[in-house]
């Protein structure tokens, strides 16, 4: 199914291709801008419904996605800090991506965790207060900035994937795989915690350590994909919600089919944001919460 | 008991920030002439007969009023007013999106220029009750540019300075578009126009569309615009369109990040035959007096090296 959306993603764009009988435009098309974008949408799709499916697992909540835990908007923040202060060195965008989507998830923790364990309103309500203080703060930036920098800007916040570029593709599909693989290992402890966390220790988890693992990996994949594409919201949301009515929930393959049904998510989001109003284009985040938000209202009142 | 010092809460924040919003507006102005006027929506307007303080809320509209003339008739600018110099002097409103409107109001304008439609009703109705009046241009090509400098001749009682400035503008633009006539006729070739993409930002790609003014001048300076049948003003543009424009020559708004044409034009007839070109971005995005500065540098650019 992937390997479809993929196909589809790369046999359509603004410009028609005769496949069979490229030109020299339209190979470069082809090559230089078509598969660039579609691949770099895969790995962000990936990396952010597998991070999305583990940190549901691990706080035991449904809702607990990167981007209403803050974990997006941290990454936001750090990719525009590297932006305005570091802008020549390429690999200071994903570092502070991955900083402030570090610092974000370590700050909701602290401040969702009591003396009585891990409480779930209080996670999403931390997650819900340090997101808006993010966001507070990216828009003074923003006004800050000068207006022809600003344009950019608030495309690349709605989450936008035509800046894609090879070396940026390389960098987030090794994070999206290495992470994936990572978090599949930690599939088993995660079933077990998923039951509690004190039963999960009586099985000799170490739950402390699953959990370090866990965020890391989390703020790894969240933050390589906002720097490469800005926050795509609802993907790590409603893929792995998907894919657990379909599959159950083991994590063993809840996590890698998240990973899988992300990418295609991603991709053909992408696919309607470039042709939907072409020769123009929409930013895909527009399409993946246009599309999350509604089916997401569906699943809730459905169970 | 709760409730009520919830009640009190609010009445004592609502004086407060009554207090601190706004000055004493109870006085009623002293009586002044006033006229009927159009502005560029079709609005009737009553506007004093003697205009002394104006604000102007967009810097194309602050370099057309010092262009007929009446510069020191403004008391108040936008942040993003820079030309003429004098404008420095000049206290600031705030942006052309968010200006401030208490302080539209404690300078005590006659007049407020705006260039945009947007926000405006909310903001007419209050400076409206002020016994504020908002006059609205909305051009779209070098022409209306014209007509509202004369429209701000009128209003501003400097007709005949107004009309001259026009006169000689218009004269510059006609010597353009007439020298492209005649460079056209003479190659005998209607193909020959060069094929033209203005980049207005680098990342994300965005250019001029099917609503800009730009269009019509790089049309007038004797070029092709690729991307003229795009709907909207300032399109972002598919990258996998821009690259099959293969663009002839390439403009680049000129600012900090927009210095390079994009990569996907590598390869393109403009970046092989060092057909790239930067352009001041304040007479590009303005539509105002400047225009015309804008209309002259793309048609020089368009006849070098052909």
């Amino acid at each position: 199914m992937l390997i479809a959306a993929l196909l589809i993603a790369v046999s359509v764009g603004s410009e028609r291709l005769a496949f069979f009988d490229l030109s020299d435009t339209q190979r470069s098309i082809l090559f230089d801008i078509r598969l660039p974008r579609v691949l770099l949408g895969a790995c962000v799709g990936a990396s952010l419904a597998a991070a999305g499916a583990s940190l549901q697992a691990l706080l035991r909540n449904p809702l607990a996605e990167p981007y209403l835990l803050g974990v997006s908007n941290g990454a936001a923040l750090g990719t525009m800090l590297a932006f305005v202060f570091f802008e020549q060195f390429f690999f200071a965008r994903p570092l502070f991506a991955l900083a402030g989507a570090g610092l974000a998830t370590f700050t909701v923790y602290q401040m969702a965790r009591s003396r009585a364990g891990m409480n779930v309103e209080r996670l999403v309500l931390s997650g819900v207060i340090v997101t808006t203080f993010l966001s507070s703060i990216i828009v003074l930036f923003t006004s800050l900035l000068d207006a022809a920098r600003l344009r950019g800007f608030t495309f690349w916040l709605l989450g936008d994937l035509s800046q894609a570029t090879m070396s940026g593709f390389y960098l987030t599909l090794a994070a999206s795989v290495l992470g994936t693989i990572v978090l599949r290992s930690q599939a088993r402890p995660l079933n077990l915690m998923m039951i509690g966390e004190r039963d999960a220790m009586d099985f000799g988890v170490e739950v402390g350590r699953v959990r370090l693992i866990v965020f890391g990996i989390a703020s790894l994949l969240v933050g390589t994909s906002v720097a490469a594409s800005g926050s795509v919201g609802y993907v790590g949301l409603i893929v792995p919600h998907l894919v657990r009515l379909s599959v159950g929930s083991d994590n063993r393959l809840v996590v890698p089919l998240s990973a899988i049904a992300g990418a295609i998510f991603v991709v053909l989001a992408d696919t309607v944001a470039r042709t939907v109003i072409a020769p123009r284009e929409l930013p895909v985040g527009a399409i993946t919460a246009l599309i999350g938000a509604p089916l997401f209202i569906y699943l809730l009142r459905r169970n | 008991m709760k409730k009520s010092s919830y009640k009190l809460g609010i009445l004592i924040s609502l004086a407060v920030s009554a207090a601190i919003g706004c000055g004493r507006v109870d006085v009623p102005p002293p009586h002044v002439d006033t006229r009927q006027v159009l502005d560029d929506l079709g609005r009737n307007v009553e506007v004093p007969v003697k205009i002394e303080r104006a604000i102007s809320l967009a810097p194309s509209l602050t370099e057309m009023i010092f262009a007929v003339g009446a510069g020191d008739r403004l008391v108040g600018v936008t942040t993003y007013c820079d030309y003429p110099a004098e404008t420095v002097a000049i206290e600031k409103v705030g942006d052309t999106q968010t200006p401030n409107i208490e302080k539209i109001i404690a300078l005590k304008p006659q007049i407020v220029f705006v260039s945009t439609a947007s926000q405006l009703e909310a903001f007419t109705k209050t400076l409206g009750e002020q016994g504020i009046a908002v006059y609205v241009t909305n051009p779209k090509t070098l022409d209306d540019v014209f007509r509202n400098l004369n429209q701000f001749g009128e209003l501003f009682g400097q007709r005949e300075s107004a009309q001259n400035f026009v006169f000689s503008l218009s004269a510059r633009a006609s010597f353009v578009r007439h020298q492209t006539n005649h460079d056209r006729s003479r190659l005998n070739d209607p193909i020959a126009k060069p094929r033209v993409f203005v980049q207005i930002s680098r990342e994300p790609l965005f250019t001029i569309g099917r609503e800009s003014f730009l269009t019509e001048i790089v049309e007038s300076a004797g070029g092709f615009s690729t991307t003229k049948n795009i709907a909207t003003a300032y399109p972002k543009i598919s990258k996998e369109t821009a690259l099959a424009l293969a663009p002839d020559v390439i403009f680049l708004s000129d600012s900090e990040d927009n210095r390079e044409p994009s990569e996907v034009f590598k390869n393109s007839p403009a970046v092989k035959n060092g057909r790239v070109y930067r352009i001041n971005a304040d007479i590009i995005s303005r539509p105002g007096p400047r225009l015309v500065d804008a209309l002259e540098e793309i048609a020089k650019d368009l006849r070098s090296t052909n």
